[in-house]
């Protein structure tokens, strides 16, 4: 990432982000991959929100698979992804304290995804790269006692998020730095195909949770977290929000979480008897063989998730084969770093920093 | 009369106490070291974390500093090549040299002092104020486009907080009707400078707080915006100057601080301030409790943005620092003074 400013004096009038410096070739490595490979290969360039990018790139695959999916694996892949968000929109929030001179929002936030991290260990065997969500539902069920841990988490959340008010959001230095600062208008924000929360900031209520519910996010009752002002406070404001939002998600999911199996049943009687026995009492899912060469049928298929960043956007061609013909990915951090052209212009050369972290870009998204 | 005697007497006679032991070299090399530790730890604890722990254990890390510096010490001097070389040398040099050199205008008892002079109240802001100008040609002499934008925002700070600062000086200089920070502490036997004057007292603190680039005014260095300013070319032991210059700064002004705020050595009466390490124990306590809340800043506060510096500087405090030398002109027509 490299950000090129012309200034005159200290007022920007042109802005370049020159973006590419950590280009992964993720669509291209895909097409030499198997399906199954490809899960942990999407989770790598959306670092923290790795649930979401799982989850967009199977919701394709099932299409493509055409397999029904148990209602209890699609309260647990909802549930692992408000967990996600919530640390994703923590990291977002901590570098944007860290941008603008707060160094005490930077460790609070970065020490807080811990607890999240730290379940989504407990439940799924790692901190960030989970790869939790496989084709026909998830890897395991949900862990002894693991919904009172949650709770807890979420309740912790929830006092911190007051802190946070108090040494951040409310100080008088953060709303000097940060109001009326890289306006992005709401015309201006539509036409440039800006997505997720930034997007919410300036005005449009436009969230994929919504428009095209996914998993089960039909059933669950929450709220869009829109905001007019679209500066960059209103952008943090709707991102502290939107972690209000998830702990409320994450209180109705495991209250509604419904029983039965968290694995497709086409795929669960493929597995060898003996296994799926083990797998019945554990709770952790053993692959069928078939997993190793999944050949969907020849077609295309397209799916759209709100990641904590934004909608993410997965676009799979299979030619019958085992691997894909083409794959493409497209992550809100791409959409959004347009943003940075027209939300820095006239503001102050310092206002980078702050315009920077209010957009909550990351290279290695946008770059793939 | 022996040679140690001798000796002695030199050492203790304040124009070479006073620079050299306390509140000179010594005893500065020790605050600084105490107070980089202390920021370190306080901004730890608050944020969750340990800060600096292994070297000497025992007591928290505490000699972390030492280690920084003979690491500083051991590291390469680098001059780039397009540097303006002797300014790009002589320049840290002289930025610390004249944020140290107020040091000895300040008198650490009532007849302990190293500067005789009826105006040693404007001699400590005065000689403050060539520092800064370092800074700038350091930024200059640099030849770098980071250390140029943060010498220019020092350049600008400056302007802002220089006038408050000598107004507000120049307020407690009628409160108390003398320039002699001896008389000025004396007086304050029964109300303190910050009780008689509270609005010079805030206006002194905020470009105390400017001056020193505590949060929220560390704009001439700011780290995710221009590296670290000024200093960007810097490295090795010349680059310690460049970061201690700021520290020593604070020193200086809140050991002032106390005297003209404070009270100096009172509560302590005569014969008891006569002897300078009572009186000066008691400054430098009051001067700790200054720096310490200066360096607390940094946990509570982002950075506040140039332009919006400034607009403070010139709205709020230039106006408090007017206030207090009407305040002053009340209080003294009113006679309680």
């Amino acid at each position: 990432m490299r950000l090129v400013a012309e200034v005159d004096g200290d007022i920007i009038i042109a802005f370049e982000p020159n973006i590419g410096y950590v280009h992964r070739a993720v669509e291209k490595i895909a097409e030499t991959k198997t399906y199954l490979q490809i899960i942990p290969l999407v989770e790598r360039p959306m670092l923290p929100d790795t649930a979401s990018a799982n989850l967009g790139y199977i919701l394709a695959l099932e299409k493509l698979l055409d397999v029904e999916i148990p209602q209890r694996a699609q309260y647990l892949r909802m549930l692992l992804c408000e967990m996600s968000r919530i640390h994703s929109h923590l990291y977002g929030l901590g570098i944007f304290g860290n941008m603008i001179g707060s160094s005490t929002m930077f460790e609070w936030a970065f020490a807080d995804r811990e607890p999240f991290l730290e379940l989504t260990q407990q439940w799924t065997g790692a901190r960030l790269t989970a790869s939790f969500m496989v084709p026909g539902g998830v890897r395991r069920d949900l862990p002894p006692d693991f919904t009172g841990k949650v709770l807890k988490a979420v309740a912790y959340m929830e006092q911190r998020l007051k802190d946070y008010d108090k040494i951040f959001v409310n100080n008088p230095v953060t709303i000097a730095r940060l109001n009326g600062v890289g306006v992005i208008k709401k015309s201006e924000a539509a036409r440039l195909g800006i997505v997720g929360p930034n997007l919410r900031a300036s005005g449009v209520a436009y969230d994929t949770r919504k428009v095209e519910p996914y998993c089960a996010y039909g059933d669950v009752d929450f709220e869009l977290v829109v905001r007019e002002e679209g500066d960059c406070y209103a952008r943090l404001l709707v991102r502290r929000e939107e972690m209000k939002q998830s702990i409320k998600l994450i209180r109705q999911i495991l209250d509604k979480l419904p029983s039965g199996p968290f694995f497709a049943e086409k795929y669960a009687k493929l597995i060898n008897p003996k296994m799926k026995a083990l797998m019945d009492q554990s709770g952790i899912l053993r692959f069928p063989a078939v997993f190793s060469s999944l050949k969907p049928a020849k077609g295309d298929a397209i799916s759209r998730v709100e990641a904590g960043r934004g909608e993410l956007f997965y676009y799979i061609v299979s030619d019958g084969t085992a691997q894909p013909y083409r794959f493409r990915m497209v992550t809100p951090s791409f959409k959004n770093v347009i943003a940075f052209k027209s939300a820095l212009l006239g503001a102050r050369l310092a206002d980078v920093p702050s315009v920077y972290g209010s957009l909550d870009y990351f290279p290695p998204e946008a770059d793939r | 009369m022996g040679i140690i005697e001798t000796l002695w007497q030199i050492l203790t006679s304040p124009p070479v106490f006073i620079p050299l032991i306390f509140p000179g070299f010594v005893t500065l090399l020790i605050v600084l070291l105490l107070l980089i530790w202390f920021e370190r730890k306080l901004t730890a604890k608050v944020q969750m974390r340990y800060g600096p722990l292994y070297i000497f254990k025992a007591f928290g890390g505490i000699i972390q500093m030492v280690a920084d510096l003979l690491k500083y010490l051991f590291s390469e001097f680098i001059v780039p090549k397009d540097a303006d070389k002797k300014v790009f040398i002589l320049a840290p040099i002289l930025f610390f040299t004249f944020t140290l050199l107020p040091l000895v205008a300040i008198p650490i008892s009532s007849t302990f002092t190293a500067t005789q002079s009826d105006l040693t109240l404007i001699l400590v802001p005065a000689i403050g104020t060539l520092a800064p100008l370092m800074v700038i040609l350091i930024g200059w002499s640099s030849n770098n486009k980071y250390s140029f934008i943060g010498s220019l925002r020092e350049g600008y700070i400056m302007m802002t907080y220089e006038i408050p600062m000598f107004i507000s000086v120049l307020a407690m200089a009628l409160t108390y009707n003398s320039l002699n920070l001896i008389e000025i502490a004396n007086k304050q036997t029964g109300l303190w400078g910050i009780v008689l004057n509270p609005l010079a007292a805030i206006t002194f603190f905020g470009t105390l707080l400017m001056t020193t680039a505590r949060f929220p005014f560390d704009i001439s260095e700011a780290e995710s915006e221009i590296v670290v300013g000024p200093y960007t070319e810097y490295s090795g032991i010349v680059f310690v100057l460049c970061l201690g210059a700021p520290y020593v700064k604070l020193y200086v002004l809140s050991l002032f601080y106390s005297i003209v705020f404070l009270g100096g050595w009172n509560p302590l009466f005569w014969p008891l301030n006569t002897n300078p390490i009572l009186p000066g124990l008691a400054l430098l306590v009051k001067g700790a409790i200054i720096m310490a809340l200066a360096v607390f800043m940094r946990t509570i506060y982002p950075r506040y943005r140039l332009d919006q510096a400034l607009r403070l500087g010139w709205h709020k405090l230039f106006v408090l620092s007017i206030l207090s030398v009407i305040l002053s002109l009340v209080l003294f027509g009113l006679g309680v003074l």
